[in-house]
């Protein structure tokens, strides 16, 4: 009898002991936060101009004259409670002058639509008073201006108890001589209470060039100085033109794997870091078909004031790099935040590159925050770097891109952000929640000076 | 000296305590976030294209050409 009343009694016990954890779980199985609470959509302009001296389409030397503009907009949806869907369209149109001289004998800016017309690739002489070809002015022709349109879609699904998120993507970029797919995946995992997360992500891009190459080159290819191009013009120099070197790109592909890791940690209240680390494998053709090369042991060629090319760029057809990033980023006080990175970089093409870069966003009470920024990069040039006219024709690899020199740049800039909490000004059912505006100015020690404006946009639903 | 730098950092890394959920006012500012930020996505599209180095700062990698 004994026995079945404390039976009875740890049933009973038992019973509202279990009564008291589902009272306890009630709230927190009934209301599971959302991962993403509304539709979110962020509208982001830019405007780049940039102008050098060392334009790689003249092999070194020319106006790098560029311009670009680009607008995108990102749409995030929060899919049921755990899941966010992610679009990203996005349109880049550009203008240079450096392009344009793929053929700078083309002034007839009737190229336009990617024809194929030998008319347009044929050299139209003028007097040099009359603005002859030149490296350091653009030619009217097709290549000086183009369009990129990019989009892509992701999707992320987060675990109930929001310590494992799950992730993928699929994206493409075209322009009139370039195609890009790109398709990734990842997993983040957040331990210690949320206090350690760390991420895996795997990236692969298919891109596919159709090869422009520089007009002299390819006309020469297809007849030598019988074909249409040379057809009526005065070769100054040496008028037995002859790049010998040059032929047409067999592999057209460039693919390019990564896998990136991080590690993220919060160190106090007020402090958190990050370790960045990403393996980079690129193979196929990593050149640039429309870069010129001027050799040393080749006599120059001229028509008008512009030198035709002794061949094009040539590069390896793999390259492995290397980069491992790490932030720090420290609430000094409710007025003052200072965001922190550094970069090492290497490659096997003989680049290693230092990057830090500094944030102190600064609010001004709870709408304004004002953020001076300075970035400072220093990099070693390629193994296959050498300004124009160094290189010679015996060599295997040559290029002539500054962008592959050694060099520093620095870079400084402003941004202003409006944040509105309450969303109150409306677009549709949209509610305005953030406004920033930045500028940074660039200039790289190899005379190269670019200015960028950014405006980006925040509506939730 | 890349073994100083990882031994520092291990210790960075290991020598915290755990900050509370409530605790993370701080950490949760907009401006403490660790990845890239929007904003920021056209600033490194131009540096990837302008210098040799990319990656590692949790933006993209590769593709595209770059060539302009």
């Amino acid at each position: 009898m004994r026995e079945i009343m404390k039976i009875k009694f740890i049933l009973v016990f038992a019973f509202l002991w279990m009564l008291n954890v589902k009272a306890q779980e009630a709230p927190n199985a009934e209301y599971q936060k959302k991962v993403l609470e509304s539709t979110e959509v962020d509208i982001l302009m830019s405007y780049y101009a940039q102008d050098g001296i060392h334009s790689s389409v003249a092999g070194g030397e020319g106006t790098e004259e560029l311009t670009d503009f680009t607008s995108s907009i990102v749409i995030s949806m929060p899919i049921k409670n755990n899941d966010v869907l992610t679009f990203d369209i996005g349109i880049s149109a550009y203008t240079s002058a450096s392009s344009s001289n793929i053929n700078p004998f083309d002034r007839s800016g009737a190229s336009g639509g990617g024809d194929d017309d030998d008319d347009d690739k044929r050299a139209i002489e003028k007097p040099l008073d009359e603005g002859g070809a030149n490296p350091w002015y653009a030619s009217s022709g097709a290549s000086m201006s183009d369009v990129l349109v990019h989009g892509s879609v992701s999707y992320s699904h987060s675990s109930e108890d929001r310590n494992t998120i799950v992730s993928g993507n699929l994206g493409f970029s075209t322009e009139y001589d370039y195609f890009s797919i790109g398709i990734g995946g990842g997993i983040t995992k957040l331990f210690n209470e949320k206090n350690t997360e760390v991420s895996l992500k795997g990236q692969v891009y298919l891109d596919e060039w159709q090869s422009i190459y520089p007009t002299e080159l390819d006309s020469y290819l297809d007849g030598g100085l019988d074909n249409d191009f040379f057809d009526g013009v005065t070769i100054i120099g040496n008028p037995d033109y002859e790049p010998t070197n040059f032929e047409l790109n067999t592999n057209e592909k460039r693919n390019s794997y990564s896998v990136s890791a991080s590690f993220s940690q919060i160190l106090t209240k007020s402090i958190q870091a990050s370790l960045f680390f990403d393996v980079i494998i690129q193979e196929g053709l990593l050149s640039t078909p429309y870069h010129r090369i001027y050799f040393a042991d080749k006599e120059n060629s001229f028509i008008e004031q512009f030198q035709l090319a002794d061949d094009n760029e040539s590069l390896p057809t793999n390259r492995f790099k290397l980069p491992i990033g790490t932030r720090f980023n420290f609430y000094l006080n409710e007025n003052f935040v200072l965001r922190t990175y550094y970069r090492y970089y290497y490659d096997d093409w003989g680049i290693t590159a230092h990057t830090a870069s500094v944030e102190l966003p600064i609010k001004l009470g709870q709408k304004f925050t004002v953020t001076p920024m300075y970035r400072f990069y220093t990099q070693t040039e390629a193994d296959y770097f050498a300004p124009k006219e160094v290189h010679v024709s015996t060599q295997k690899y040559y290029t002539s891109d500054y962008d592959l020199s050694a060099f520093d740049s620095n870079q400084y800039g402003i941004g202003l952000k409006y944040t509105d909490i309450f969303t109150k000004a409306k677009i549709w059912k949209f509610g305005l929640k953030n406004v920033e505006l930045r500028y940074n100015h660039y200039t790289r020690s190899n005379y190269l000076d670019a200015d960028i404006i950014t405006l980006g946009i925040k509506f939730i639903d | 000296m890349k073994t100083s730098i990882a031994i520092l950092f291990l210790m960075i890394f290991s020598s915290c305590s755990t900050v509370k959920e409530y605790q993370k006012m701080n950490i949760n500012d907009p401006d403490m976030v660790l990845s890239v930020q929007k904003i920021e996505k056209y600033e490194t599209t131009f540096q990837t294209y302008r210098e040799a180095a990319a990656g590692a700062n949790g933006g993209k990698t590769g593709g595209g050409c770059g060539c302009n």
